[in-house]
């Protein structure tokens, strides 16, 4: 094992690899509050990649209500177990990770799910605790009544438990920038990685008899394409681009700005300890007892700052530039009102207002005297 | 040498002794008129049985916590350019169908690719000390056997309404539709061997330690398991050690995979070293 730094606990921990950060690192930005679960990344992600013989129950792209839903099933909630919860000090993680308690035999402390875990991808799906008028009457859990749909992919970790439980070096990370793989030539299916991923973004190929993953999309990543699940969001909820190492942030970088500057968007349980790199822009209206279980102690400041961007200039024009452009913005850059994203040499790929003209159609046409909405 | 000897010694004696099967401190690989690639072969009759303790893999991880399969039973036949080994194991429940948190039955057999005085590390070899190894599963024996290769062999009840190689604009069979399923299968594509159709439920392997198990390219593997009342018989055939005679031995060791155990790779049960010895036609 070795010793390295984890910037999402505030502290090193340890690793199977000594640490090695690509000259850029994958990374994106998912914002919550807009998701509708509408399943079209899914889908977008599903045709694309998982459509053959032994990947129909795969889905690299999936999107599960909170608190009820998992794809597979109770994928957190039994690590969580594991792990005895886990402890922060302020910013600071005083728990142990998923490599730090590895039990003996193992590299990494994880769970395999059983082939009935997959069965029900869609399980908890808009399940609130409780009935809209009167709380909830088949169940009585300590919940309001909300529910959030979190959408997740790959995380394309920094230190990817998937790459450490691999005894055959099969899984590699991309020097370039930062891309997890599966090396389908060398895999011989032993499914560790299954077993080791807490996000359970790996996934067993009986008819290949080897493991696959979400690859981001590489191909399209590499000439400056955003991934099939991004571009196809219905609800815009998605930025992809790079975050910079850890102390090399610039403003500039959209990823780094909402992550490490503004720190409006959060890892995916930090406290795993893979330092994930899908960051989530938390729901507002969730308690945020169970929003810091997720994203870890920024939670609360997080959501503040969301509640407040229609007062904040910059935030909400970067916010506008969620979907706006196929291509990937590593840069950004606001001028009044309008807001650019930039590519890697500075051009302009795409220019958005701040705030969208409003128009007020009334119910009513007069020119037409014709009644234009169904409930006037 | 006096050790040997009296080893061999003892050996003649107890076969001509018993009315069961003789058994051998070491491995001895006796003459065969051909070579025999099925469990059921009466040839098998005239090799001695070697029972094999199995441990633990505990040295490296993952390692196999938990002890399962307590003993393989081995004989070997040889017909000089070849040798077959013949794998008798306890097994409750048969596991041969592949699947997520589903792992298969599986043996194999491991021999030095030279034969010299320090053999490799008993684990997997060591680096520029490489180890030959002949493998084994029964989700493979089952697909030899006749189990289709496609997804209602493994779930009966499956619905799937679609592949793209299906559609209607590829011919059947054509290199359009053959490009098309490869796009969903990238070990396919990239030539990884754990794809089936398969012609042997056997594999060639070499290795140079523990996470080197590279294909043993133009490395003989043949051979055929059967499922018996108590476990598995297995036969697994390969290229004689080169180097090997009656005068001098070499090493074997053996894995079982126990896959209701979840054994899978490095969590399996072995051995170690075995002598292996090579009785000539008379």
């Amino acid at each position: 094992m070795a010793r390295v730094n984890n910037w999402q606990l505030g502290r090193e921990m340890s690793y199977w690899y000594p640490e090695s950060r690509p000259q850029r690192q994958f990374a994106a930005v998912f914002d919550t509050n807009k998701c509708i679960a509408c399943q079209t990344c899914t889908l977008a992600c599903k045709t694309t990649w998982t459509s053959g013989r032994g990947q129909e129950y795969m889905l690299w792209n999936n999107v599960e209500s909170k608190p009820y839903g998992f794809y597979p099933l109770a994928w957190d909630l039994k690590l969580l177990e594991m792990l005895n919860g886990g402890a922060w000090n302020g910013n600071k993680y005083e728990g142990q990770t998923i490599f730090e308690s590895a039990p003996a035999g193992e590299r990494v402390l994880g769970w395999r799910p059983e082939q009935q875990d997959y069965a029900y991808p869609n399980v908890g799906e808009d399940d609130c605790a409780g009935q809209v008028d009167k709380g909830a009457g088949m169940m009585s859990l300590p919940h309001m009544n909300w529910f959030f749909y979190l959408a997740r992919i790959c995380n394309h970790c920094t230190y990817p438990a998937c790459l450490a439980s691999c005894p055959r070096g099969s899984i590699y990370k991309r020097p370039e920038d930062g891309i997890v793989l599966v090396d389908q030539g060398r895999c011989r299916g032993y499914q560790e990685c299954v077993k080791g991923c807490p996000y359970k973004k790996v996934f067993f190929n009986p008819m290949t008899g080897t493991s696959e993953k979400c690859i981001a999309c590489y191909p399209k990543m590499e000439q400056g394409i955003q991934p099939q699940c991004f571009v196809n969001c219905i609800g815009k909820i998605r930025l992809a681009g790079y975050i910079s190492k850890p102390g090399q942030e610039r403003a500039e970088n959209p990823i780094d700005y909402l992550v490490r500057i503004r720190k409006i968007a959060l890892p995916l349980f930090p406290q795993f300890g893979l330092e994930p790199n899908v960051y989530y822009i938390p729901p507002i209206h969730v308690p945020l007892s169970f929003s810091r279980q997720l994203f870890g102690p920024g939670a609360d400041e997080a959501v503040k700052a969301y509640r407040n961007a229609a007062n904040d200039a910059d935030l909400s024009s970067l916010l506008c530039l969620f979907g706006s452009s196929e291509q990937v913005m590593t840069r950004w850059s606001r001028q009044g009102d309008l807001v650019s994203g930039l590519d890697d040499k500075g051009s302009t790929l795409v220019r958005v207002p701040r705030n969208e003209p409003v128009f007020t159609r009334p119910a009513y046409d007069k020119l037409y005297q014709i009644t234009r909405t169904n409930c006037p | 040498m006096l050790r040997i000897a009296l080893v061999v010694a003892l050996s003649v004696v107890v076969t001509s002794c018993s009315r069961g099967p003789v058994m051998t401190t070491e491995v001895v690989a006796v003459p065969a008129q051909k070579p025999v690639a099925t469990p059921a072969d009466g040839a098998w009759d005239s090799a001695p049985e070697h029972v094999a303790k199995l441990l633990v893999q505990d040295l490296v991880e993952p390692r196999l916590m938990k002890p399962s399969t307590a003993e393989v039973r081995v004989r070997a036949l040889q017909n000089g350019g070849e040798m077959a080994f013949r794998l008798d194991w306890k097994d409750g429940t048969q596991n041969d169908l592949p699947g997520p948190a589903k792992f298969l039955d599986g043996c194999a057999v491991q021999i030095p690719e030279k034969v010299e005085v320090n053999p490799p590390d008993p684990q997997m070899g060591s680096a520029g000390h490489p180890v030959q190894i002949t493998f084994w599963r029964a989700d493979w024996q089952a697909s030899v056997n006749g189990r289709k290769d496609d997804i209602h062999s493994l779930y009966p009840n499956a619905s799937v309404d679609h592949y793209p190689f299906q559609a209607h604009s590829l011919e059947p069979g054509s290199a359009a539709q053959k490009e098309m399923m490869q796009r969903y299968a990238p070990a396919q594509a990239m030539g990884n061997r754990r794809v089936g159709p398969r012609e042997f439920p056997v594999e060639a392997m070499m290795a140079e330690g523990p996470g080197t198990l590279s294909p043993g390219a133009g490395l003989l593997a043949r051979g055929a398991g059967v499922r018996t009342k108590t476990g598995w018989q297995v036969v697994l055939v390969r290229k004689a050690p080169a180097g090997l005679s009656a005068k001098v031995r070499t090493q074997v060791a053996f894995a079982i995979w126990e896959g209701s155990a979840q054994e899978v790779g490095s969590r399996k049960m072995r051995t170690g070293w075995i002598p292996l010895a090579l009785r000539e036609a008379k």
